[in-house]
């Protein structure tokens, strides 16, 4: 028999046309959870699909990719729908994807992430929509299952820790689909009620069990809702879309009863530590000024009036020192000038101006002996007078009259005969 | 005292305590608000003492409050 070799490529199309034909496998759904993910370049997704036992090479083209609602990633589990065919030049078989879907928990949990993109964007969760809650609520309005650890855990802890506060359960359901509506019409029917605070949540349990808290509705309620509201749902690691809406998320149930409310013994320390505050202030203030008090009184001039005057004495003192030594100074200046000319030669020797003068004196005297008409006398002149008065002429004498005539020595008084 | 809440009562003490600790009050005016504020005090303390504690209630379909005992 002859043996027809054949090329591999013959081979892979003849298996690929035999795939291709067959019209079960022209349209497979598929269930697995994908691995080895690519994303290529030109948009094209190459991955794994794989269960427990098995494993299938999968590409999704770009033109089914774009319209993906979510982005695959390894470990997802989805729910595919493709056709089986070869790829020839690598001899394998693969499916080639045409849509797909995330499946269970991945399906939930992309659907929660989108939800709190878009609440996000809508404003939802902004910080400054959130209410405080009261510290000191009244009533507090509480939604969750009638029966279960919740509620018990919520009525008692509210209870312990602040009697005086009225609690009202509005029972609803907390899963299953009728859940998320029943949750809303508690919530309306709380707000319209009034209270003062609402807590709404449930215990822990899966997170399909939780799901209620992750349904749009229920976050428009809560957002919506003009009371105060603690959420709480689940267990502490859960986050539900109720949980970023609402105005203060607890960690538990139990946990949103000790938000909700002080406890007594919580207010009694309050009001004795603003006793203690007020007593402190009080007196803190009352010594602040007594002690300004005491200080103003004991202050120098209140305590000596006389010392205002004490600089003005001063003042004075230094005044009559100034005069005083100014007056000084004037007497020393007149003294000096007394004691210089004291001290001058003049008054120091006397007798050299009596010198000058006796000189001067004797000069005079001479002077006065040529000139004194006395002097001629002794020549042999004689001074004729009468009554006192020289005679110059004889009409100034007449006939009887006495002359006195002064001789060089003595005088002779004579009697006039004749006038010529 | 006229009819006062305990919340708005706590709430005003607390203002009083702030205000006094500011420091920008007259000693005559401080002296009133603390009388004031002691006043406040002591009618919260009453006011926690006096209260009764309420029962844990239900409100049915039929808006009816009902007691309610979670078991």
């Amino acid at each position: 028999m002859d043996k027809e070799y054949i090329k591999i490529s013959e081979l892979n199309n003849y298996i690929k046309s035999i795939l291709d034909k067959d019209t079960f496998l022209n349209k497979v759904y598929l269930k697995g959870e994908i691995s080895n993910f690519k994303s290529h370049t030109r948009g094209h997704l190459y991955f794994t699909l794989k269960d427990d036992t098995s494993r299938i090479s999968a590409v999704m083209f770009y033109s089914s990719a774009v319209k993906l609602t979510f982005t695959p990633e390894d470990g997802m589990n989805v729910l595919v729908t493709g056709r089986i065919s070869a790829y020839p030049a690598q001899g394998s078989y693969q499916i080639y994807v045409e849509a797909m879907e995330p499946d269970g928990l991945g399906a939930l949990y992309i659907e929660y992430e989108k939800l709190k993109k878009k609440l996000a964007a809508q404003g939802l969760f902004a910080p400054e929509h959130k209410v405080p809650i009261p510290r000191f609520p009244e009533r507090i309005g509480v939604i969750t299952a009638p029966t279960g650890a919740a509620v018990r855990d919520i009525m008692s802890t509210i209870k312990r820790r602040y009697p005086m506060t009225e609690a009202i359960l509005f029972p609803c359901l907390v899963q299953g689909k009728d859940a998320a509506p029943d949750i809303v019409r508690q919530i309306k029917r709380a707000d319209a009620y009034g209270v003062d605070t609402i807590i709404v949540g449930r215990g822990g349990g899966s997170i399909e069990d939780l799901w209620a808290f992750n349904e749009e509705i229920v976050a428009q309620a809560i957002y919506e809702c003009k009371t105060p509201i603690i959420s709480a749902v689940g267990h502490e690691i859960d986050w539900t879309i109720a949980d970023f809406v609402a105005d203060l998320r607890a960690p538990t149930p139990t946990g949103a009863a000790e938000m909700a409310v002080p406890t007594v013994l919580d207010i009694k320390t309050l009001i004795d530590n603003y006793k203690i505050r007020l007593n402190k202030n009080i007196k803190n203030m009352v010594n602040t000024k007594f002690i300004k008090l005491r200080s103003l009184r004991q202050s120098f001039i209140l305590k000596n009036p006389m010392s205002m005057y004490e600089v003005k004495e001063q003042k004075l003192d230094s005044l009559i020192d100034t005069l005083n030594k100014d007056i000084k100074n004037i007497i020393n200046d007149k003294d000096n000038s007394l004691n210089k000319i004291k001290l001058s030669v003049v008054l120091q020797n006397p007798e050299n101006l009596i010198k000058d003068k006796k000189i001067k004196f004797d000069l005079l005297v001479n002077t006065l002996k040529l000139v004194n008409p006395l002097g001629i006398l002794d020549k042999g002149y004689s001074l004729v007078e009468v009554d006192n008065k020289i005679i110059k002429s004889s009409k100034d004498v007449n006939v009887s009259d006495i002359l006195s005539i002064r001789l060089h020595e003595g005088s002779i008084k004579a009697e006039v005969k004749e006038v010529k | 005292m006229e009819e006062k809440t305990f919340e708005s009562a706590l709430q005003e003490l607390e203002t009083i305590v702030k205000e006094l600790e500011s420091g920008n009050v007259d000693l005559d005016k401080a002296i009133n608000k603390y009388t004031e504020a002691m006043k406040l005090a002591k009618f919260c303390s009453e006011k926690l003492s006096d209260a009764t504690a309420k029962v844990n209630k239900i409100l049915t379909e039929d808006n009816e409050l009902k007691e309610f005992n979670a078991e």
